[in-house]
């Protein structure tokens, strides 16, 4: 096994000067600073020696004092070993610009676009340096910096201006501050680039080709996202994928709030995995806290991580069911009478039936009711005979497997190039999951087995979906016979001010890999938060997926990844 | 061919809920479900209990917690008598609230419709939410008490003060440090004051703007 120390120890026996700077938090968490100009032949050392395939994402930190930037880059690797690498390249504050990674991980395009419509940070030899959430007005005045005044503005408190514009539509206006207009700074130049449309049409090449639009509003998607198929006949030529009609800025609203108040806001992330998500927020504070929840707490959060899990992929295979229109049998309502069941089970412990706001520093917010135990195995009983009852049903539907088998196939190394996450991942036969990769709670003393298939194709993801509900069921009875009594909290009182540091904590998300990366600066409110959604990872494989498939098969594989467009957006 | 019908069937049913009071709108299910005992609904005030702290106003994320005064509470613990008043057009029912409160009197019930034809009326105040609440007698009561509460004290703050000065008078230094200290003391509060009132003003202020 790999641990921190040794790579870090390759690296710097590679690259003498690169290193700069150099911190070992665990055997499995390598932070280090790497110089500017050395960055991409570094990690293209890590990615050929070091096994570092998997590239997790990158973050934008704007250090407005020091007048710095700096883009973190997450490295791991698809179970070859689990260090996870947090490389961190230092750039001027004033036209900042960093290194692309896009020539060696695919899957960087987004998370550089991101960040650079984010912070103006510029990634060098980036192919399509468009932006990605932001609407076109916002562009270039880089909202996340920390020196951006926001509207309405905090000076004067004035609102944007409602108006109408000659063509008879309602356009807003951000007029400038008095002080902005005396400093005649309000003039900038915005970068130009080509919209989203002007992108798509350059595509057209023939009479015989068109644009067709599905979305931002449409039957098939799980949330306003705008999805564009270059079609000749009935083939797809190329797909686009536009996002950011949801974008709330949850990384940024975070920064504004108190740590405390932070876990409202990640329910909202994406409200099937609301549970997951506070797990992960506080996961992380408690990391930079240095405190452990006691046991009981741990097993109840694990229990209602593992319920949500279920009816997460109870919703995401139903839904997705009923909207290929599989006509024969459509067991969606079935679906949602068991997850009405799981609900009402999470609600009687949590007290909301969607955004929790159960899990908190150090512990969970109610202990399990009198008789939960026993309510709960037999609703596991019912579930479990009802899940074996649809594996049974799709295996002899002849319609289901017309529609479904050697359709959308992702090959091992595609999945791993591209950077999918989650069930789509592990049903291309990488049984990568982070119960297993990166244990945390009491994981590690439970039996399970990662679920995994080899074929890759949509049928493939749904078998992935309904054995991983077996797996969680065989899971909560696990920790349903072994819940020690005990305190629910941890004694020590949690300081409003979270200590100066940083961490990065992972958890399984019903749909892959969560992280949230957090910086503290010893105040009560978070410096930087970055949330790594599993869906934003698997969304932008989507486009290259559906290339050459016919039209009638865009549904079953977008609906397949069981996407969630309010965690994409943040 | 297709008979022409006057819809008499029709019209009569729309006539007999027009004036009878029939009952047009049903719940479904029919049965309300069994809520919970920690289910988080409209919030349910012990009005007896509050000491008006207002930890719940501040750690609202939504900030839609406001302390507003109220009568039927207990002078002796809550000084300014204010309590919780919750918009209910901006909570979303996190809870946090309830976990702040260090007397426990604000908890989450089992009440979770609300209805309106304005979004006034689904600003709550401690009138509509406190279940638990002195009688008019027995609040008037601890009203007269915490005045002579404050008064016996106010006694007490005069005699001691008038002890240090008497005190003080025997030697110089101190009697200055003391003086220097009443002094500060009431600077402070009057600035304290003055703060508040500007930031009534700049509340008012931006108030008006968001209406305008």
């Amino acid at each position: 096994m790999t641990t921190a120390n040794e790579v870090l120890s390759a690296m710097q026996t590679a690259f003498p000067g690169a290193i700069l700077e150099s911190r070992i938090e665990s055997e499995r968490r390598l932070w280090a600073i790497i110089d500017y100009t050395q960055i991409v032949e570094v990690c293209k050392f890590m990615h050929d020696k070091l096994n570092f395939d998997h590239y997790s994402g990158c973050a934008g930190v704007d250090w407005v004092t020091k007048n710095e930037m700096e883009v973190v880059e997450f490295l791991a690797s698809h179970g070859t070993h689990q260090v996870v690498a947090f490389l961190k390249v230092k750039t001027q504050r004033d036209n900042p610009s960093v290194k692309s990674l896009t020539g060696l991980y695919w899957n960087a395009n987004w998370y550089e676009r991101e960040t650079w419509e984010m912070y103006g940070i510029n990634f060098e030899n980036h192919p399509e340096l468009f932006p990605l959430l932001l609407p076109d007005e916002l562009v270039g005045s880089w909202p996340w910096r920390k020196d951006f005044k926001g509207y309405p503005d905090v000076t004067t408190g004035q609102r944007a201006v409602e108006r109408l514009n000659p063509s008879g539509h309602t356009e807003y206006i951000f007029s400038p501050t008095p002080a902005e207009i005396e400093a005649q700074t309000i003039i900038q130049e915005r970068p130009k680039y080509p919209t989203f449309k002007e992108r798509e049409e350059s595509e057209l090449k023939s009479d015989s080709e068109m644009i067709m639009h599905m979305g931002p509003q449409h039957a098939i998607v799980p949330g306003p996202f705008l999805l564009d198929v270059l079609v000749e006949g009935e083939r797809v030529k190329k797909a686009f994928l536009d996002v950011g009609y949801i974008h709330k800025g949850i990384e940024k609203i975070m920064e504004n709030r108190t740590w405390l108040q932070g876990i409202t806001y990640t329910d909202r992330l994406c409200y099937l995995a609301s549970l997951s998500n506070n797990e992960c927020y506080c996961g992380v504070v408690e990391r930079l806290l240095g405190i452990t929840p006691p046991e009981r707490a741990q097993y109840i959060r694990v229990i209602l991580e593992e319920l949500s899990r279920i009816q997460s992929h109870l919703l995401g295979t139903g839904e997705f069911l009923t909207l290929l229109g599989s006509a024969t049998y459509s067991p969606f309502l079935y679906m949602i009478i068991d997850r009405e069941d799981i609900l009402a089970l999470i609600e009687s412990v949590t007290g909301a039936r969607i955004t929790h706001t159960f899990v908190r520093f150090g512990g969970v917010r109610n202990d399990l009711p009198e008789g939960f135990i026993d309510k709960c195995r037999s609703v596991l009983k019912k579930v479990e005979s009802r899940t074996n009852e649809y594996i049974a049903l799709f295996d002899q539907d002849p319609i289901y497997h017309l529609r479904m088998d050697n359709v959308g196939i992702i090959t091992t190394e595609d999945a791993k190039l591209m950077g999918v996450a989650g069930p789509p991942l592990r049903a291309s036969g990488v049984p990568y999951d982070m119960r297993k990769e990166d244990p945390i709670l009491v994981y590690p003393d439970l039996d399970f087995k990662v679920i995994s298939r080899t074929k890759g194709d949509a049928s493939a993801r749904i078998e992935v979906r309904l054995d991983e509900i077996l797996e969680s069921l065989r899971i909560i009875e696990q920790c349903l016979d072994r819940i020690p009594a005990g305190p629910i909290r941890t004694e020590e009182k949690i300081p409003k001010k979270v200590p100066a540091g940083e961490a990065y904590y992972r958890v399984e998300d019903p749909r892959g890999e969560m992280g949230i990366y957090a910086i503290s600066d010893g105040t009560d409110k978070p410096y930087r938060v970055k949330v790594r959604g599993p869906v934003y990872a698997y969304f932008q494989a989507l486009p290259p997926l559906l290339e050459g498939v016919y039209i009638a098969d865009v549904v079953a594989i977008a609906g397949s990844m069981d996407a969630c467009t309010a965690e994409v957006d943040r | 061919m297709l008979k022409r019908v006057f819809p008499t069937k029709a019209l009569r049913w729309t006539l007999k809920t027009a004036t009878h009071g029939t009952e047009v709108t049903r719940l479904y299910p029919e049965v309300m479900i069994e809520l919970p005992e920690v289910e988080r609904g409209i919030h349910e005030l012990d009005a007896t209990l509050c000491i008006g702290c207002a930890s719940c106003a501040r750690v609202c994320p939504n900030s839609c917690v406001e302390m507003v005064p109220y009568v039927f509470g207990n002078p002796l613990k809550n000084k300014k008598m204010i309590f919780p008043q919750v918009d209910y057009g901006r909570c979303m029912f996190c809870g946090l609230c309830v976990d702040e409160c260090p007397v426990e009197c604000l908890k989450m019930g089992k009440k979770v419709t609300m209805t309106g034809w304005t979004r006034q009326d689904i600003i709550k105040g401690p009138y509509e939410l406190a279940v638990k609440k002195y009688t008019e007698e027995e609040s008037r009561k601890l009203a007269e008490e915490a005045k002579r509460v404050a008064a016996e004290k106010k006694k007490a703050a005069a005699a001691k003060s008038e002890g240090t000065a008497k005190k003080a008078a025997g030697d110089g230094a101190p009697a200055k440090k003391a003086a220097n200290e009443v002094e500060a003391g009431v600077s402070e509060k009057a600035a304290i004051k003055e703060v508040a009132a500007k930031e009534e003003v700049v509340e008012n202020k931006t108030k008006e703007g968001g209406a305008s």
